[in-house]
């Protein structure tokens, strides 16, 4: 399911490679999700087009937040940040590429206009 | 030791002596009358990564599928870091971890797998790594639940127990999944 969700992210989002988003928007980051203890919380952050999300990484080690053919932080080092601003609206599935248990829960960015 | 399935060659059943061995290395941290201090713990946790660190390294260049590969360099990246914090906590807290029996055994456990280990190859290397894995996370997740987590006086060492143990779980579900995949 969230294969298929992480597919159907890449027909909804304008993408214009790794680098989009990642610099901290004008607007400034209007949400923030905690990963730490291997998951994310909120496990689905609500935005609207052109707000930034960023990502901080608590736990002692990397993770990713990679949602297939939309968009991909890499690796995201302890006590790091990254952040993504979407340009369109639509829902993105997105997992940790690093660690495959924590496809276990459904942790989802949804952009409304 | 529940997640064990049957196992029938010498290698195995080396290993699982081994493992049976390090079940029994915890038990000694939880003596009836008193558990573990602060700076024992600290040398456990630090010792319990670093035996599952040297193993993963061994995975990384040994494993012969790329999974395994793959888990091995991760219990590298995770453990390592987990040691990276909680090196830098006794450090803050001035805390010189003690070595004592339970991280002596761990060591002489950790090396006993990799000597076991090293003479496997190729799907019974994997194999051999992957039910280690299984069964040593299980272990070190009881150990945490039962003797470190309960022991542990400072509440930021407390805290940094409870925080990375569900990495552990996740390790633990990761490599079950490996085990279970084995073979097919």
């Amino acid at each position: 399911m969230l294969r298929s969700a992480a597919g159907a992210c890449a027909l909804v989002i304008a993408c214009g490679g790794g680098g989009i988003g990642e610099a901290a928007a004008a607007t400034g980051t209007a949400h923030t999700v905690v990963i730490e203890a291997v998951k994310y919380e909120p496990e689905t952050v609500t935005v609207k087009r052109g707000e930034t999300v960023a990502w901080v990484n608590k736990d002692p080690f990397p993770h990713t937040v990679t949602a297939k053919g939309a968009f991909d932080s890499r690796e995201i080092a302890a006590g790091k940040t990254w952040k993504f601003t979407p340009r369109k609206a639509g829902e993105y599935a997105y997992i940790c590429t690093l660690h495959p248990t924590m496809f276990g829960r459904a942790y989802r960015m949804r952009t409304v206009t | 030791m529940n997640s064990f399935k049957p196992m029938k060659s010498c290698a195995v059943a080396l290993a699982t002596g081994l493992l049976l061995m390090t079940s029994g290395v915890f038990a000694q941290a939880a003596p009836a009358t008193a558990g573990p201090n602060d700076a024992q713990i600290a040398h456990i946790v630090v010792t319990a990564n670093q035996v599952d660190i040297d193993a993963g390294k061994l995975a990384e260049s040994k494993g012969s599928k790329a999974d395994v590969k793959a888990f091995g360099k991760m219990m590298v990246t995770d453990h390592t870091g987990v040691n990276k914090e909680a090196t830098a906590l006794v450090e803050k807290l001035k805390v010189k971890p003690e070595d004592n029996p339970t991280s002596e055994s761990l060591k002489k456990g950790g090396e006993d797998n990799l000597k076991n280990l090293k003479a496997l190859s190729d799907g019974a290397f994997d194999k051999a790594y992957i039910d280690h894995e299984v069964a040593y996370h299980q272990q070190v997740i009881d150990a945490m639940d039962k003797t470190l987590v309960p022991n542990a006086k400072n509440t930021e060492l407390k805290a940094l127990l409870v925080k990375v143990r569900p990495a552990f779980v996740a390790h633990l579900d990761h490599a079950k999944q490996l085990q279970a995949s084995q073979g097919k």
